[in-house]
């Protein structure tokens, strides 16, 4: 009788231990996700700043200025499902990216103390960016790798916990890396 | 000076001359020491010759033995010094001119401390060789330190156990940023595999595991921090792929930790460091190089990590 009644304790004990494990593990996902999103925001915030510093000096530009801020009034006002926001957060890369590779021509942006505080803070957000990405790939694969495999994967299915996919580097992700390396001169 | 060819030719033209009078030093100290265990071996002999008994040992013996031992000590360390100033404090002003040099000074218990790296309970805290001053951006000191935690058992016996023995780096780090991110050998994992690791993430004197993607990275060392996010903005691919190379230049055990918007850097040596020998001659080059070296290692922190990249928000 009390062989049974270990077992049937020790049974009960994983079971719990499983199910805390992964409820943790969902939840970490959730958070470093919404951690990567206040950064985004901090990264739309700079873009006002961004292009009236930038529209006096770079005439050739104006369009890709224009789209940037009505990117911003989209991203802004909020009414964004999470699919659009992330296709969104990538067209911001890849304007972002190809405007400071147009800076290159402006010398005299170049060295205007306005715009250089701008880069070391653009810099930092997308380090930021960068960082919190990564997070979020290490939370969903441990997420991912505990619902999969066994034992747990019986309780995962039993909780309805699906796979969640990471966050893929884009080509504007890709283009950015190069700009870097320009600043690195 | 960065090359071991600009060294040969500093040390033909520069050290030499100070060696071959630092030699002359050191045969000096050499004969004084022969002398001295002669005469402490002599002392009581003689002092039993005309005293009997422990009278003979106190006013004869003590005061010789006593006497020799601090005049060795005076003589030997006067040596030291002269070969601190005369050839350490050049070679370190000859790699970076910006640089300065306190042979009798080391890195402030504080900053050992507060590093986080060695969290076992030690006593002693012995150092020397203190370098310090910028590197283009980034301010660097470092010294040699040996931290030991010292007991006496319970025959009351000294006993000396080392929690930490070789060079102990500070600099100012280029990014900003808030928690605890340290950085250890990873010996759990290399032994064991991903037994090794689930270890590792019940840890709870550290703080949270961080896993990285970087698998050479993550086989040579585990990373434990307070921030899963913050911890990646310090440590992005590029700087884990410039600590992993600096390791395998140092080819020692090198811990980091990133507080308080400095890396600390502690490289373990088993023996000491830039210490001029006594019993062989000063004027190998050999010797010259391995002083080279290891000071270059150090100093060289601030390139192979590249923390002159100020493109961040910190300046």
């Amino acid at each position: 009788m009390m062989v049974v009644g270990i077992v049937v304790g020790v049974v009960l004990l994983s079971f719990a231990l499983m199910y805390n494990g992964l409820v943790r593990k969902k939840n970490q996902v959730e958070n470093v996700f919404a951690s990567m999103d206040a950064m985004l925001k901090k990264r739309t915030d700079l873009i006002p700043n961004l292009v009236s510093t930038v529209q006096q000096y770079m005439q050739h530009e104006r369009e890709t200025l224009n789209e940037l801020t009505e990117m911003r009034a989209k991203a802004v006002s909020g009414q964004l499902s999470a699919d659009e926001k992330i296709a969104l957060q990538n067209q911001f890369s890849k304007a972002l990216g190809g405007i400071m590779v147009a800076v290159e021509n402006y010398p005299d942006l170049k060295a205007d103390q306005n715009f250089i505080h701008l880069q070391s803070s653009l810099n930092e957000v997308e380090e930021q960016i960068s960082a919190a990405r990564r997070a979020y790939n290490a939370a969903v694969t441990s997420y991912n790798n505990a619902i999969e495999v066994l034992p747990t994967n019986i309780l995962a299915s039993m909780m309805n916990y699906q796979r969640k996919n990471v966050f893929e580097i884009s080509e504007a992700e890709r283009q950015n890396v190069d700009v870097k390396g320009l600043f690195n001169q | 000076m960065k090359t071991i060819e600009e060294l040969k030719a500093y040390y033909e033209t520069d050290l030499l001359p100070t060696l071959r009078v630092l030699d002359r030093d050191r045969k000096k100290n050499v004969y004084r020491l022969f002398l001295g265990i002669l005469l402490s071996v002599t002392a009581p002999i003689i002092a039993l010759y005309f005293f009997f008994g422990p009278v003979g040992l106190m006013v004869i013996c003590f005061p010789v033995w006593i006497g020799v031992i601090i005049y060795l000590a005076i003589s030997i360390g006067s040596y030291k010094k002269s070969f601190k100033v005369g050839i350490i404090e050049q070679i370190v002003r000859a790699i970076d001119p910006n640089l300065s040099y306190n042979a009798s000074k080391a890195v402030d218990k504080a900053h050992f401390k507060h590093s986080e790296l060695f969290k076992n309970s030690w006593n002693e805290y012995k150092g020397d060789d203190y370098v310090q001053g910028m590197v283009g951006k980034t301010s660097l000191e470092f010294s040699e330190l040996h931290v030991q935690h010292v007991s006496t058992d319970s025959e009351g016996r000294r006993r000396a156990s080392t929690v930490f023995r070789g060079l102990f780096l500070v600099a100012d780090f280029n990014k900003s940023f808030k928690g605890k991110t340290v950085v250890l050998p990873d010996t759990a994992e290399k032994l064991l595999g991903s037994i090794g690791s689930m270890l590792q993430s019940w840890n709870v004197t550290r703080g949270e595991l961080i896993k990285m993607e970087d698998v050479a990275f993550e086989k040579e060392f585990v990373v434990y921090g307070d921030d899963q996010i913050e911890a990646r903005y310090i440590l992005s691919t590029s700087l884990m792929e410039r600590i992993l190379a600096y390791k395998k230049k140092s080819n020692r055990p090198v811990r980091l930790s990133f507080i308080g918007n400095n890396v600390h850097v502690a490289i373990s040596y088993k023996k000491s460091l830039f210490e001029p020998r006594l019993f062989r001659s000063l004027l190998s080059f050999k010797p010259i190089q391995e002083y080279f070296e290891d000071l270059s290692l150090a100093i060289d922190l601030v390139e192979d990590l590249n923390l002159n990249t100020r493109i961040w928000t910190k300046d």
